[in-house]
């Protein structure tokens, strides 16, 4: 073998240019087959008059990490999910481990040998983990007890190093342990390969070194995995080979000995103009600014209780000022979202009290509380931010309907002027829309955020709390979002940022607040950001 | 940022719009109606009815001669009160089925309030006033009870107004035939007569209680479109997480709602009480062996629950409530058969629709 | 037969009707179907079942009959929803109103035809001298063989939901169909099966109340009590155990107001008569926290 003749990138059928250990310290011998497991062609896939997936070629082989890579709305998702079954595709063809399949449902993909972890929890949460991984396995079908498959899950969680309470209900059971919960799912049913969508949504820096770290075993056991992410970071880090897709087609393949950031940079974004960061973000640079003396906001011993399958708030205290952007870390469940309720809803506070701009808003009605200046985004874009069937006019209204600017005689709606609101709102923002009557559901996911966040400047705010509002979202509509923070920011008003990506966060806020359990952690000031160390302290370690 | 198209308000695209909506909802009528057509025809040929004229007889009886519009007027005046009944509550995706319920409560209060005040000897420019908000109250409060078992205790709807309909189906009972209101010449269980003063008359056969529909049919309009409230419940009805996290209050719209539905009801009964038969008796909610309840349902799903379609609707059903007792008379058709292909057309319609939006 | 005995025997021959009805819905519901049409398949099934049995003189004919219009009403409605994705509870309304429009018609049909009233042929009774005088247990025991089929039918459900992984299967579809599907479970075709055979059991209701507790039909004689059942089923939390204690004691509600009605004779029976459904509600109030309900139950499905 001449070792000086460097190895060929073949973009989309690799064979028999697989890697073999031969450059760089970073290839681990022996590591991944020659022999082909995976290849699906020309898949096709239309929702309606969208098209998902325009003809994509994708292969891979036995062993190793194989990373799926592109931003949000690129297609991986949907091509994995035809893969798994539970979609079909509308054309294309299927081999698996040499031979041609067709796979119509999940039970076909598991029957072949496929699993697949997806983004969202898709555990049973009234069922224990025990009764999760053993649903729907063959075999006994009648008399059961989880008894009966219980070692092979014991010692399954062994091999693969991975370890977690049986027979506690699921809901009760943060998201990591979740995760853990459905990968052993997989393997149970004997899975060889194994699709990981997003994995690290919901963990912390140091939850997903030990998640690697359980991949590495997986792989040590023969097992084949395909990781879907839309970080660079994660690819770099760990995968032998990355196919990038961009807006339903395949950009390219690339193996490790190749892999580098502006390449893939390259490959994944069209928008030349936007400078991108390792994360897969949009850098926006965060200028000076003087924050105001007072502060705009001041949570003292806020205490609030649990809501459905979350922790509540204890004794939480900080101060929000004007002029900057207060970044808030914290796993999902720990008690932000009570937070935000007690800000929105502060007739449920019991203890401790909330001041906007030195007065308390202790017991008053959300509207009123929206009469002081303050306004939010929900974290959840469509079911807890739009009025699905309605126009953009109704969707601009909403939040405005006590103002008197509204409102004819207390009784009737000025439409006229909410009319006026929305066009305001879609011209300043750009929301591409033939008029303000349009069905907002017709709108992109970029759109609609800005709709939701136009809605929260039809009147004079000084405090905007947004909770996650860059989630699923297309760079450039994140890049306006980003952009549109620190116009607030800069303006003199305050900004209460909860999101539970810390790249975001660490770009953009002057501190960042963690809370855990529905406690404060500790408040990072700029200087002092640390990645590891925030995400140590989010699941409180 | 990015570049930002004419914020104009294209008055076409709103116009094409709206005549798209307007041209998909023929299709989905015309379809549904073909197949029904379809349906009648062939279970009349079945069961050897002679297909033309039972379908003639069906939709034109109306039509043929001033009696039979003045009858469907006459039953289009309860249905359209209880399709209100049905169709306000539904905009925020509950279920009012006791609309008879209310209907039945809303004219026993108002021939007890009626007979209690007869020896007052009141003008009428006082009695039925008087008497039509007691209709309205009692309609109203008796939802607001459902409505405040939804807020309060989770209780389905569905579920509590039924159980409530039965409940007011023993209250006209208990009326009509209690000494003290029962009329002891009457074979059929039913109140005295009610006051001369409480009587709504007919105007060329047409009766009074019309105007009152026309006045309720232009007050719903008002309410769903122009005010506030109307806002919110529209608003709660797309999304009720979205609507509540922005201030609208879901326990007070609920009430409301049910108490408008309920309301309505209730002056659909009094009105039957007031100016159809002047008295209260067991059955004046029902109509050919059902009752205004159900009817009310069908004739809502017909237009989607949107209460701008509902004076149409409710028409649309009186016509063939008419055709069907006809077709009973002169033709020895059960009338059981013309409720259910009612039933039948409306499943089509709804399929109907759902397959066309499905596939826009 | 002393009072106590009469009044158990009473019971449970008014509850087996409420527990079949609230045994059928929660089979449906368990698998994500609300099936608030009960009342419709009822009627139909009295209706269809007697006269069959009435003209065949067999009674197991007339439940055949009676099971057979449950289960074709039931695919009807079970192949509707899934094919359209139409909201479960505004299709459950237009199925009622048509199993009550049915159910007049064919009565009308048959027996105005043939002028005659129907006769209930009468059905096996369990147990003979011994067990008719046994104290209050005899109330239990000395019943209807449907009685015991209905018996049969909440330990079977019981053992099935809980005891077997198809059962933890169907029940993981109530709770979040895609986490069923995605772990290869076939949910559409276990929704089908749950609400056919949950319709069944309420067509095999209908035909006892027609046949065995009733023995006439009448328009509208369900009175409520397919409505009533759903009350039940909330009750009862889904669970087939409690379901026969939901049934129990409604129909011990039902028994007591006619009771009322002849004991207190100057008092207006209608108030009696109003009992049973305020009972639902009162029932539904004081249980409010300890009632649970599969989590997806009444939602549609789809994967896309």
């Amino acid at each position: 073998m001449n070792e000086n003749r460097p190895p060929r990138v073949s973009p989309i059928f690799p064979q028999g240019l697989a890697c073999r250990g031969v450059v760089g310290a970073r290839v681990r011998a022996g590591r991944m087959d020659r022999k082909v497991l995976l290849e699906l062609k020309n898949i096709r896939k239309a929702f309606g008059e969208v098209v998902a997936l325009d003809d994509v070629d994708f292969s891979i082989e036995k062993g190793g990490i194989h990373g799926l890579l592109g931003e949000n709305g690129a297609g991986k998702t949907t091509l994995m999910n035809i893969l798994y079954g539970y979609y079909h595709m509308d054309r294309g063809e299927i081999s698996f481990e040499g031979s041609k399949v067709k796979i119509h449902s999940p039970q076909e993909a598991i029957r072949l040998g496929i699993g697949m972890v997806h983004q969202l929890s898709t555990l049973v949460p009234e069922f224990t983990a025990a009764e999760n991984i053993i649903l729907g396995t063959e075999g006994r079908r009648i008399s059961f007890s989880t008894g009966g498959e219980r070692p092979g899950i014991l010692k399954l969680c062994e091999e693969v190093g991975l370890s977690f309470p049986l027979d506690v209900k699921v809901r009760e059971l943060p998201a990591g342990i979740k995760q853990k919960i459905e990968i052993i799912r997989a393997l149970h049913r004997g899975a060889k390969l194994i699709i990981l969508d997003e994995p690290t949504t919901y963990l912390v820096e140091s939850e997903f070194e030990q998640l690697l770290k359980s991949i590495k075993r997986l792989i040590d056991q023969g097992i084949t995995v395909i990781l879907i992410t839309h970080k660079i970071r994660e690819v770099l880090k760990s995968c032998d080979t990355v196919t990038v897709m961009r807006k339903g087609k395949v950009e390219g393949r690339i193996d490790r000995p190749e892999m580098d950031r502006e390449k893939l940079v390259k490959m994944m974004f069209i928008e030349k103009e936007i400078k991108i960061t390792e994360s897969a973000l949009p850098r926006v640079q965060l200028p000076d600014c003087r924050r105001s003396e007072l502060p705009v906001l001041r949570v003292q011993n806020l205490a609030v209780e649990a809501g459905e399958n979350g922790v509540g708030v204890h004794n939480l205290s900080f101060d929000l000022y004007g002029g900057e952007i207060l970044g808030i870390a914290s796993v999902s469940g720990n008690g932000v979202k009570e937070l935000v309720e007690a800000m929105i809803h502060p007739s449920r506070l019991k203890e401790g009290d909330i001041r906007v701009k030195g007065e308390s808003i202790r017991g008053l009605s959300t509207l009123e509380v929206f009469a002081r200046g303050v306004f939010f985004t929900p974290e959840e874009r469509i079911q807890q931010g739009i009025l699905t069937e309605g126009s953009i006019k109704e969707n601009v209204l909403l939040g405005h309907q006590g103002e008197k600017r509204f409102l004819r005689h207390d009784l009737f709606v000025n439409w006229e002027e909410a009319g006026k609101a929305a066009r305001k709102t879609i011209t300043e923002y750009g929301i591409y829309t033939p008029s303000e009557d349009f069905l907002i559901k017709r709108l992109s996911g970029g759109n609609i955020q800005k709709v939701i966040i136009g809605r929260a400047f039809v009147s004079q705010i000084c405090l905007l709390i947004t909770h996650n509002p860059t989630v699923g979202l297309d760079i450039s509509s994140v890049e306006f979002i980003f952009r549109k923070l620190v116009e607030i920011r800069n303006q003199g008003d305050a900004v209460l940022w909860i999101n539970e990506d810390l790249d975001e966060l660490m770009m953009l806020s002057d501190r960042i607040a963690v809370i855990h359990r529905g406690e404060l952690r500790g408040i990072f000031p700029r200087n002092q950001f640390d990645k590891y160390q925030i995400g140590l302290a989010m699941i409180g370690a | 940022m990015a570049t930002t198209p004419e914020s104009g308000i294209s008055n076409r695209a709103r116009g094409v719009r709206g005549l798209s909506l307007f041209l998909s909802s023929i299709q989905v009528y015309g379809i549904a109606i073909f197949l029904s057509f379809g349906v009648i025809a062939a279970i009349s040929a079945i069961l050897g009815y002679p297909v033309f004229e039972v379908l003639e007889t069906l939709v034109f009886s109306s039509f043929r001669s001033f009696a039979g519009l003045k009858s469907t007027i006459k039953v289009s005046i309860p249905l359209l009160f209880t399709t209100y009944a049905f169709s306000i509550p539904f905009k925020i995706k509950f279920f009012n089925i006791g609309a008879w319920g209310q209907m039945l409560l809303g004219g026993a209060m108002t021939a007890v309030v009626g007979l209690l005040l007869a020896d007052w000897n009141l003008p009428s420019v006082v009695m039925i006033p008087l008497l039509v908000l007691t209709a309205i109250l009692a309609g109203g409060v008796f939802a607001l009870i459902a409505a405040y078992l939804k807020a309060d205790y989770d209780i389905n709807p569905i579920v509590s107004t039924i159980m409530l309909n039965y409940v007011a189906l023993q209250c006209v009972a208990f009326f009509c035939t209690a000494r003290g209101f029962t009329d002891p010449k009457g074979g059929h269980p039913q109140t005295m007569l009610l006051p001369s003063s409480a009587a709504l008359g007919f105007i060329g056969g047409i009766p009074y209680s019309l105007l009152l529909a026309v006045l309720a049919v232009l007050l719903v309009s008002v309410l769903i479109n122009r005010t506030r409230l109307g806002y919110e419940i529209n608003a709660i009805g797309y999304n009720p997480v979205a609507a509540q996290s922005y201030g609208i209050d879901f326990r007070k719209t609920i009430m409301l709602t049910f108490f408008f539905g309920g309301a309505l009801a209730g002056l659909g009964g009094g009105l039957e009480v007031l100016n159809i038969h002047n008295r209260l008796l067991v059955g004046f909610a029902d109509i050919s062996g059902v009752n205004f309840g159900p009817l009310g349902v069908l004739a809502a799903l017909v237009v989607a629950g949107n209460p701008m379609a509902v004076p149409v609707a409710s028409f649309f059903m009186s016509v063939l409530l008419v055709g069907a007792d006809r077709l009973q008379r002169t033709m020895q058709v059960p009338v059981e058969l013309v409720f259910l292909l009612q039933a039948v057309i409306v499943l089509l319609i709804v399929i109907t629709r759902a397959r066309l939006s499905a596939k826009r | 037969m002393d009072a106590i005995t009469t009044f158990v025997s009473q019971t449970v021959l008014y509850a087996t009707v409420y527990t079949l009805v609230a045994l059928g819905i929660l089979i449906g519901g368990r698998a994500g179907i609300f099936n608030i049409f009960g009342e419709g398949i009822l009627l139909t099934s009295a209706s269809s079942g007697l006269i069959v049995a009435s003209l065949t003189q067999n009674w197991f004919l007339g439940f055949l009959t009676g099971a057979l219009a449950g289960g074709a009403t039931g695919l009807a409605y079970i192949y509707v929803h899934e094919t359209y994705k139409i909201n479960q509870f505004l299709l459950g309304v237009i199925f009622f109103i048509l199993g009550a429009g049915l159910s007049d018609l064919i009565y009308k049909l048959v027996v105005g035809v043939t002028l005659t009233p129907p006769i209930a042929p009468p059905t096996p009774v369990v147990g003979g001298r011994i067990l008719s005088e046994l104290p209050i247990l005899s109330g239990f025991l000395h019943q209807s063989l449907v009685v015991y089929f209905m018996y049969a039918a909440i330990l079977i459900a019981w053992w099935f939901y809980y005891g077997t992984k198809v059962g933890l299967e169907t029940r993981a579809i109530g709770e979040d169909p895609k986490a069923a599907d995605v772990v290869g479970v076939n949910v559409t075709l276990r929704r089908y099966l749950a609400t056919v055979i949950g319709s069944i059991l309420i067509g095999i209701a209908g035909a006892y109340l027609a046949i065995v507790v009733i023995k006439t039909y009448s328009s509208g004689m369900a009175g409520g009590r397919g409505f009533m059942a759903i009350g039940i089923t909330i009750f009862a939390s889904w669970k087939p155990q409690k379901a026969l204690v939901g049934g129990l004691l409604f129909a011990a509600v039902e028994v007591l107001s006619f009771t009322l009605q002849i004991v207190a004779k100057n008092f207006p029976y209608q108030i009696p008569l109003m009992l049973p459904f305020l009972a639902v509600l009162l029932i539904m109030m004081i249980f409010k926290k300890r009632i649970e309900f599969p989590a997806s139950v009444g939602k549609p499905y789809s994967r896309e």
